[in-house]
């Protein structure tokens, strides 16, 4: 136990400390509040960058340049004045350095963002929405606490389909990525859509001002950044800040979220997997290879199929179908665009190896909704062993417990024959779900994911199907 | 927790092969199981044994440099007494005692019952078959002699040694002769295909068998299957033998050689290639019954016990079997195989484990010795220090 101990208290003065420092600020992209909860939640500073690598942009150079400077000019000042004025102050600097440092450089960075990328970015927002203003295409805006990619890549494919139409790539959600992306349009698209990013009360609005939506998509309001929302009431305000933007325009709202459900006004168009608008959905059906289901609107009757998984995919699939269709697009566009969506890459991506083993890649779902479908579609998968690998969902705030039971209790009520826990502070919790649950398959435990994604190829045999659940960043512990 | 040595490397041509069987699937599928204390043991191609835990990790032997990293380590010994341990000898000497052995060597001084009969004698369990059928399943040969004699078809051969090729060529030649060309030249104790060659005429044959005994000292040479059809089958067990499914690989070159074996393979692969081949092998109904009853058939004859591989030769027109070689630590265990029929490579080497525990009890329950006054009564004068 000392042993242990000593070798945790040492770790913050190998060479590596500093870098681990930045590390984990880039990591949690600059979130000040999200490195120092890391910083005091951690004791052993060995081994910090697990999942990913240091990536050496110019912020990151700059911030472990002047790390290190503080180091060596703390040390330095230290011992000059130990020289002229006695050693006892040598053992107090040596004591906090590593304290002072994990503090010492959030100045620069918290100077340098009121100073410097503050003002940067007042310009090029201001540029975006003069340029956007102008712009003659008919903007689409998803906000949500998660499907937000989902949503914007379906409806970008079936879109596609008949309209000249662009979106912003990757999670670009944020006012400075919608405004770089939007320097980069060339002023023909017919229809541009955009993920609206939600961390604090009042994003959205600010969005909606950036943006200035004609159509809005509400794909659910869930448990996600709680930690910083701190209550549901306060996610789902600042969520449907979008309705208020939009007011009488045409807002749809995913009818498969409770609280999404709970906050429905006049006029809003609900999306489930049995309707949209006017739209009655029939022969819902999922497998591994895809999701099918009928749309029948009076005498118009469209059959479409979709390589997504799930049924849940049926709603946001339907709901695009019906946006489509209001843009002008003709049935047999829109059954084509269907047609062409296919799993995004992290999402319920299903990859066959060489063995015959099914692998779900769902490590970028990481919220409670998306969990509770992909194991309502683990369910409908027959005569396959099941397998459910995951390190927990994170930033549940006060609902991490009651989160983490749920997904246990309906791992077990699934009957998912293996359940494969990665050590961390929520995964006890799962396993408290499963056993209250009188789980009956074999649990398996891994200090880390990468020890279970190596185990894998050795556990699985062919046919079965292994589901990866969330990733799990460094900075969480 | 269990502790297990698994035992790699050695002097053999296929050394290189032997280092991914250790770690794919053996050394990976130990640790997933968090079962098992694994301690690998290396042996170098100059015979020096090494034991150290970074080498759990197959990247260990992937680094620049590795060769020169291990040679540089204390080398560690093996102490029998009535159990296996590992001796880190110096002045702070380091021992652990193994609880069983995990022999993942191929070919000379591993797979041919030298490290078998190294284990028996530390009496401890260890995993795969026994000295004998190793012994016999090494040469090629013998394996043919034990099976004709008990009924299992074998393709007609001519076997000889390197002294008998040289004292008695034209002997040899006119009983090669007499078998149906094209033929096949092996040596006998090689494995991973190392050296074969098929011939057509007697200068490439002459030409084979020099090479061929350049790598071994006894030589056979075969007749060759038309319409072949080459399929193997795993097999695991003690006196229940159980196979997986009959595998056929897709032959790039005329016959299934090293590199298709194992250099071809794909990343995922897990060291055996797994792309090129059929699993079940689509095949008659018919022969696929003769391969599983041939094969554990041969599985018994030859005594084998945990894991063998029976390797056939199918003349499909004729619709004929024959069983070509068997190989008593097939390459990574042929867990792609084991997979496909239901069996994860951590239940194989549970299960392997368990077949090597169950052996070793029951030879604990022979009896090896027994009081008898046989030096009584021999002739022979009592000590020294004995009163006359």
């Amino acid at each position: 136990m000392l042993k242990h101990r000593l070798a945790n208290f040492f770790s913050q003065y190998r060479l590596d400390y500093p870098r681990s420092l930045i590390y984990i600020l880039q990591a949690s992209e600059y979130d000040i509040g999200e490195y120092l909860t890391w910083y005091r939640q951690t004791q052993d500073f060995r081994r910090v960058e697990r999942r990913k690598r240091l990536v050496y942009t110019p912020k990151a150079v700059c911030l472990l340049v002047l790390c290190w400077l503080l180091a060596v000019m703390l040390l330095g000042g230290t011992m000059m004045f130990s020289i002229t004025r006695g050693w006892y102050v040598l053992p107090i600097v040596l004591l906090l350095l590593p304290v002072i440092l994990a503090y010492g450089i959030l100045i620069p960075l918290v100077l340098a963002k009121f100073l410097i990328q503050k003002p940067a970015e007042f310009f090029v927002i201001r540029n975006a929405r003069t340029r956007l203003a102008s712009h003659k295409a008919v903007k689409v805006s998803i906000a949500g606490s998660f499907g937000k990619t989902t949503m914007r890549e379906i409806l970008k494919t079936v879109v596609a389909e008949g309209k000249k139409v662009a979106a912003p790539p990757h999670s670009y959600n944020t006012p400075l990525g919608i405004s770089r992306f939007i320097q980069t349009l060339n002023g023909n698209e017919e229809v541009l859509i955009f993920e609206l990013g939600e961390h604090y009360p009042g994003d959205i609005k600010k969005l909606c001002d950036l943006v200035r939506p004609d159509i809005g998509v509400i794909t659910g309001v869930n448990e996600a950044h709680l930690e910083k929302f701190k209550t549901l009431e306060r996610t789902t305000a600042t969520i449907f800040e979008l309705a208020d933007y939009l007011g009488e325009k045409r807002m749809y709202v995913n009818g498969e979220s409770e609280r999404a459900r709970g906050a429905l006004r006049r006029g809003h168009i609900t999306y489930d997997r049995t309707q949209v608008g006017q739209w009655q959905i029939h022969h819902p059906h999922t497998g591994l290879d895809g999701t099918a289901f009928t749309m029948i609107k009076d005498d118009t009757k469209m059959e479409l199929h979709s390589s997504l998984l799930g049924l849940h995919q049926i709603g946001p699939l339907a709901a695009a179908a019906d946006i489509a269709l209001s843009l002008g697009l003709s049935p047999e566009q829109v059954k084509s665009g269907i047609a062409n969506t296919k799993p995004f890459d992290h999402r319920l991506e299903p990859k066959t190896d060489t063995s015959g083993v099914v692998t779900l890649d769902d490590s970028y779902n990481g919220n409670p909704d998306g969990v509770k479908a992909v194991i309502e579609f683990l369910t409908s998968l027959e005569g396959h062993r099941r397998w459910y690998v995951t390190p927990g969902l994170v930033e549940m705030g006060p609902k991490t417990e009651q989160v983490h039971r749920e997904i246990g209790r309906r791992l077990a009520e699934a009957e998912i024959e293996h359940v494969i826990l990665v050590r961390n502070s929520v995964t006890p919790f799962i396993a408290e779900g499963l056993k209250s649950a009188h789980y009956a398959g074999k649990v398996m435990w891994f200090d880390d994911a990468l020890a279970a994604f190596a185990a894998l190829p050795h556990l699985t045999v062919r046919g079965d199907v292994v589901l990866l659940q969330n990733d799990w960043p460094d900075q969480y512990r | 927790m269990k502790t297990v040595a698994v035992f790699f490397g050695g002097r053999s041509s296929e050394h290189d092969v032997s280092i991914i069987t250790a770690h794919t699937p053996i050394i990976e599928s130990l640790l997933a199981t968090g079962e098992y204390d694994v301690w690998p043991v290396y042996i170098a191609k100059d015979g020096s044994w090494y034991a150290d835990k970074a080498m759990n990790n197959i990247a260990y032997f992937k680094q620049d440099g590795w060769e020169t990293k291990i040679a540089a380590q204390k080398k560690v010994q093996i102490l029998f007494d009535n159990g296996l341990t590992l001796v880190w000898p110096g002045l702070m000497q380091k021992t652990v005692r193994m609880d069983i052995a995990f022999p993942a060597m191929h070919g000379t001084y591993g797979e041919d019952g030298s490290l078998m009969g190294l284990l028996r004698m530390a009496n401890v369990p260890f995993v795969g078959c026994d000295i004998f059928a190793s012994a016999v399943a090494m040469d090629k040969a013998l394996t043919k002699q034990v099976l004709a004699a008990e009924g299992v078809p074998i393709v007609p051969f001519v076997w000889f040694t390197k002294h008998d090729w040289e004292q008695n060529t034209d002997e040899l030649k006119e009983k090669i002769v007499r078998l149906r060309w094209p033929l096949f030249v092996k040596p006998v104790h090689l494995g991973s295909s190392i050296a074969i060659a098929k011939v057509k005429d007697e200068p490439q044959l002459e030409n084979a068998i020099e090479v061929a005994l350049h790598y071994d000292d006894k030589v056979l040479v075969e007749e060759s299957v038309e319409n072949l059809i080459e399929v193997t089958l795993p097999i695991m067990g003690n006196d229940e033998p159980r196979p997986a499914g009959i595998e056929r690989p897709f032959n790039k070159a005329e016959f299934y050689d090293f590199n298709d074996k194992y250099l071809s393979g794909n990343k995922t692969g897990g060291g055996v290639n797994s792309q090129y081949s059929e699993i079940p092998a689509q095949i008659d109904a018919e022969l696929a019954k003769q391969v599983e009853d041939f094969g554990t058939r041969t599985y018994r004859v030859l005594g084998c016990t945990g894991i063998a591989r029976v390797d056939f030769l199918i003349e499909s027109e004729r619709k004929q079997v024959y069983v070509n070689e068997v190989n008593t630590l097939p390459g990574s265990l042929y867990a792609h195989n084991w997979k496909t029929v239901g069996i994860s490579s951590v239940e194989l080497v549970q299960k392997l484990v368990a077949f090597a525990e169950e052996r070793f009890a029951a030879h604990q329950n022979l009896t090896y010795t027994f009081d008898s006054d046989i030096l009584k009564k021999a002739g022979i004068p009592k000590s020294p220090g004995g009163t006359a």
